[in-house]
């Protein structure tokens, strides 16, 4: 009959229509849904994270450093402890972003990675709204809240890097000053306009001028290239003349006759600036990558929060073949000549000396977990380099013990505990020094290492010793009551 | 037969239509009670019943038409019961009053066929009816189609599709000899005699009228596409397709050209992202929710439909954009399924169609096919930005009691249709 060809053309008429609705939906659906996704006008995204709720952030002691407050439907991120690690934590908002673990980890937190999903892959049948997985940290806040209080005594910048020798966990990662990151809305603008920028984490991102806290690379060089603890030395003047320049040390009596171990503990730089000369640079270049610098170092935080230490040129990192002036070495061997080093960076490097050279690499996170409690990732410690020969190792932590005991870092001397480490007062333009301590406890078995830096600290550099020594002593559980 | 291969098809709908209720019910189990469930059950039931009544009354009629409308309808309130269950409640009840008209009509309606001998009365009614809507009724998203009658709001445009398609199936039947001749020729084409021709121009006029009138592309669409589709399979000829298209075309251009409000409609389909809090909000928050949806979609009750307060993100959302909230909870495999769906049930309407033995039912039949493909493809490519945005429900899908009661006239008359041809392939 006629009436059926129109029909069955009809028929094929609206296939086609409906095959183009098809085609539209996966232009959007597919192609598109990327450009619709990142339209500045589709708020969904922000939302979207929002109605996750979002894994736990704990420390050490499980204590809660983030977690979550439920407004309807949506999660609101809350830090309980305020400010107490707010650059490594970081922070998850709709209007600020992420930044710190909470971006870097943002994956296992709102449930997103591979293990959480699988492990709620039950959850997901049923339809049972998806909990992210919960981070436990290496961070213990007592120790923590240690280290933040005694920088926060002092009122001033700077840091504190505390890791666990064996294993290179964070135990502390401080920077101060510190901020509320429940606060974010109502002091955003104060926050970026600060001088003191308190939302950088210093203890990454921080670059600053090692000064005699370079010693311990110049030391190690020099003690597996010809040199050992009992060299001798001579200071008659408290200063030298070397290639034209005059490098001063930092009291005007000469300590004549000295060891190396004694121009270690008395950080005697004309005694450095001529053990400098006589690696050459190749030496001391060579102990710098052993040690890690030139390299950022793998960490748990969003690689765009840590910076590589090393010499940088013009704010660049400068590559370690560029050639040197003899004169630009010696300046290096005594932490000068634009070295610029992390406070995490630091800790490595004390980290390695007092694990037997074995150099670890740092980790904050110890295991991601879901909301049962089962582990669904586990660090790993893990050896990253061995910059040192175990009895280099040995060695340097005479010389470090000696430091404290008798010498440069007896602010950080205590009546608990053998504590070893090396001072460092780098000349920064303009104003006060920057006073480091770099060293670990016990020292005949050495625990924790630490680094510690005080930005613009009385012209003697005494600021950052106390600060180890307390942090120090708190970690190992040997609290002073001071 | 034809009644056990219906219940057959019934078991993977009423499985589907309980996986969905138990999905929304543990994505929102903190919005919604475990009572919602019961949903299910009564959905069911009045399914059945329905089968039953087929069992009785039309015992031949297609199987797969019900459980379609069945799995369409299950879709519907789902989705209208993840946006606001009280919604879901009236919805269910408006399916009880569709289902009731349903049965009404196989039992009054089994002789559908003279219905073929008050086409004019019809005719009148539908006409009659979209010119109260002009009238009295006031206007959404500013087309006026609804009409408000005590606390209910009624769209006499779903009726008239009905009657007018009822009185066009028995008007071009009887004149479908004298249309279909052709005494000159355009292009090579066979032209009818310019007399025949007058259905055609009142059928154009008539919808020019809505599109000025009513403000609405979409109904005009519809009921012109309707005409369209039926004059092309009574008559044979391309031409009235042809003409009718292109008379459409340059209506749709004379009303763009005269009326600010469809230049504007037209902006906004062009460029919706120019205004999107205001004018082009609707449909961009529309292609948000689909883009949103990925190939998967968000699964049912995890969408970012509604804004803290429980109002829906897209106005409408439950009528109009339901399609959209689809498209995100399933994603572009759900969605697609969906279309898939109607263009099976679209088949089998064009089948029973094709099958039935006599002009009326033919006509019948294939008019109310084109109006579920039309109407599918006008709200669909609507929501999606494909053509330009028109308030028009997704048939058994959307909330809207006339849209419901209508359909299911609708389809009462399909399986009627159905059954006459079983019936009489049977002897």
């Amino acid at each position: 009959m006629m009436m059926n060809t129109s029909i069955r053309r009809l028929f094929i008429v609206s296939t086609i229509l409906f095959a183009s609705l098809i085609g539209t939906l996966a232009y959007w659906q597919v192609l598109e849904a990327r450009g619709l996704e990142d339209n500045p006008q589709n708020t969904r995204k922000v939302f979207a994270q929002m109605r996750i709720d979002r894994g736990l952030i704990l420390g050490k002691d499980r204590a809660e450093l983030a977690r979550n407050k439920k407004d309807g439907d949506l999660y609101y991120r809350v830090y309980p402890q305020s400010d107490l690690a707010p650059q490594l934590i970081g922070y998850s908002d709709a209007t600020y972003g992420q930044v710190g673990l909470e971006h870097s980890w943002n994956n296992y937190l709102s449930g997103t990675a591979d293990e959480v999903e699988l492990a709620q892959m039950l959850d997901t049948i049923t339809g049972k709204q998806k909990r992210g997985g919960d981070l436990k940290l290496t961070l213990d806040p007592k120790v923590q809240k240690t280290a933040l209080a005694e920088m926060e005594k002092l009122g001033k910048q700077g840091s504190v890097v505390v890791l666990e020798v064996k294993t290179g966990a964070v135990v502390a990662m401080v920077s101060t000053p510190s901020y509320d990151p429940n606060q974010l809305a109502a002091n955003w603008t104060q926050l970026n306009s600060d001088p003191g920028s308190p939302l950088l984490n210093r203890a990454t991102q921080g670059l600053y001028t090692p000064g005699s806290s370079f010693k311990l690379i110049t030391t190690a060089a020099a003690l597996e290239n010809g040199f050992n603890p009992d060299s001798k030395f001579k200071d008659d003047k408290s200063s030298i003349e070397i290639y034209g320049n005059t490098v001063n040390n930092w009291r005007d009596t000469p300590f004549g006759n000295h060891d190396l171990t004694e121009a270690f503990s008395q950080s005697i730089n004309t005694t450095f600036a001529q053990i400098g000369d006589k690696l050459g640079q190749d030496k001391l270049i060579e102990y710098q990558e052993k040690f890690g610098l030139y390299e950022k170092p793998p960490f748990d935080l969003p690689p765009d929060e840590v910076m590589p230490s090393g010499r940088y040129e013009n704010g660049k990192l400068a590559s370690p073949d560029t050639h040197l002036d003899p004169v630009q070495n010696v300046w290096m061997a005594i932490g000068q000549e634009n070295v610029q080093v992390t406070p995490l960076q630091m800790a490595m490097i004390g980290q390695a000396i007092a694990n037997g050279g074995q150099e670890m690499r740092p980790y904050v996170v110890d295991s991601v977990s879901d909301y049962n409690g089962t582990i669904l990732k586990q660090a790993k410690p893990e050896q990253l380099r061995e910059p040192i020969l175990p009895e280099t190792a040995a060695e340097m932590t005479k010389m470090m013990i000696k430091t404290v005991n008798d010498g440069t870092g007896s602010g950080a001397a205590s009546k608990q505990v053998q504590i070893a480490g090396k001072t460092g007062t780098a000349e920064v333009d303009g104003r006060g020094p920057n006073a480091w301590f770099v060293g670990f406890a016990p020292a005949n078995d050495p625990k924790y290492a630490i680094a510690v830096v005080v930005s613009d600290a009385d012209v003697h550099g005494h600021d950052s010793s106390p600060v180890a020594r307390e942090t120090l002593l708190a970690a190992l559980g040997l609290t002073t009551g001071s | 037969m034809q009644r056990n291969r219906e219940l057959i098809n019934f078991i993977p709908v009423m499985l589907l239509t309980l996986i969905g209720f138990v999905s929304v019910y543990a994505a929102r189990s903190a919005q919604i009670d475990a009572g919602s469930l019961s949903y299910a059950l009564l959905f069911a039931g009045l399914f059945l019943a329905a089968h039953l009544l087929l069992r009785l009354a039309a015992p031949y009629a297609d199987p797969y038409l019900l459980p379609l409308t069945a799995l369409l309808s299950a879709l519907g309130i789902m989705m209208i019961y993840r946006i606001d269950p009280d919604l879901a409640a009236a919805q269910t009840t408006w399916l009880m009053v569709g289902l009731g008209v349903f049965a009404l009509t196989m039992i009054f309606f089994r002789n559908y066929r003279r219905l073929d001998d008050y086409i004019y009365l019809l005719g009148i009614l539908g006409v009659a009816l979209l010119a109260v809507a002009i009238i009295f009724g006031h206007e959404i998203n500013g087309a006026r189609l609804w009409l408000k009658i005590g606390g209910l709001s009624i769209q006499p445009g779903e009726f008239s599709k009905v009657l007018i398609t009822i009185f066009l199936a028995g008007y071009l039947n009887s004149k479908r000899e004298l249309l279909a001749t052709s005494t000159w020729r355009l292009f090579h084409i066979p032209m009818p005699p310019f007399k025949y021709l007058g259905p055609l121009v009142t059928m154009w006029g008539m919808s020019l009228a809505l599109l000025l009138l009513m403000n609405d592309l979409g109904t005009s669409l519809l009921f012109f596409g309707i005409f369209l589709a039926m004059t092309y399979v009574a008559t044979g000829r391309t031409a009235y397709p042809a003409i009718g298209g292109l008379l459409f075309m340059g209506g749709a251009w004379l009303a763009y050209n005269m009326k600010f409000t469809v230049q504007t409609r037209v902006s906004i389909w062009l460029d919706p992202w120019n205004d999107a809090v205001n004018k082009g909000y609707q449909i961009v928050q529309s292609l948000f929710a689909i883009g949103d949806g990925g190939l998967f979609g968000t699964g049912l009750g995890k969408g970012y439909l509604l804004f803290q307060n429980g109002e829906p993100i897209i106005p409408a959302l439950h009528t109009d954009f339901i399609f959209s909230a689809i498209a995100e909870e399933l994603g572009l495999a759900g969605a697609t399924a969906v279309v898939v769906l109607f263009l099976i049930f679209c088949y089998r309407c064009f089948k029973i169609a094709i099958d039935s033995d006599d002009g009326f039912s033919k006509l019948l039949a294939t008019g109310l096919a084109a109006g579920f493909v039309l109407q599918t493809f006008v709200i669909i490519g609507g929501v999606t930005k494909l053509i330009p945005l028109t308030g028009i429900t997704l048939p058994f899908v959307s909330y809207g009691g006339s849209s419901i009661v209508a359909n299911f006239a609708s389809l009462a008359l399909l399986l009627l249709i159905s059954n006459r041809t079983g019936k009489e392939r049977a002897k």
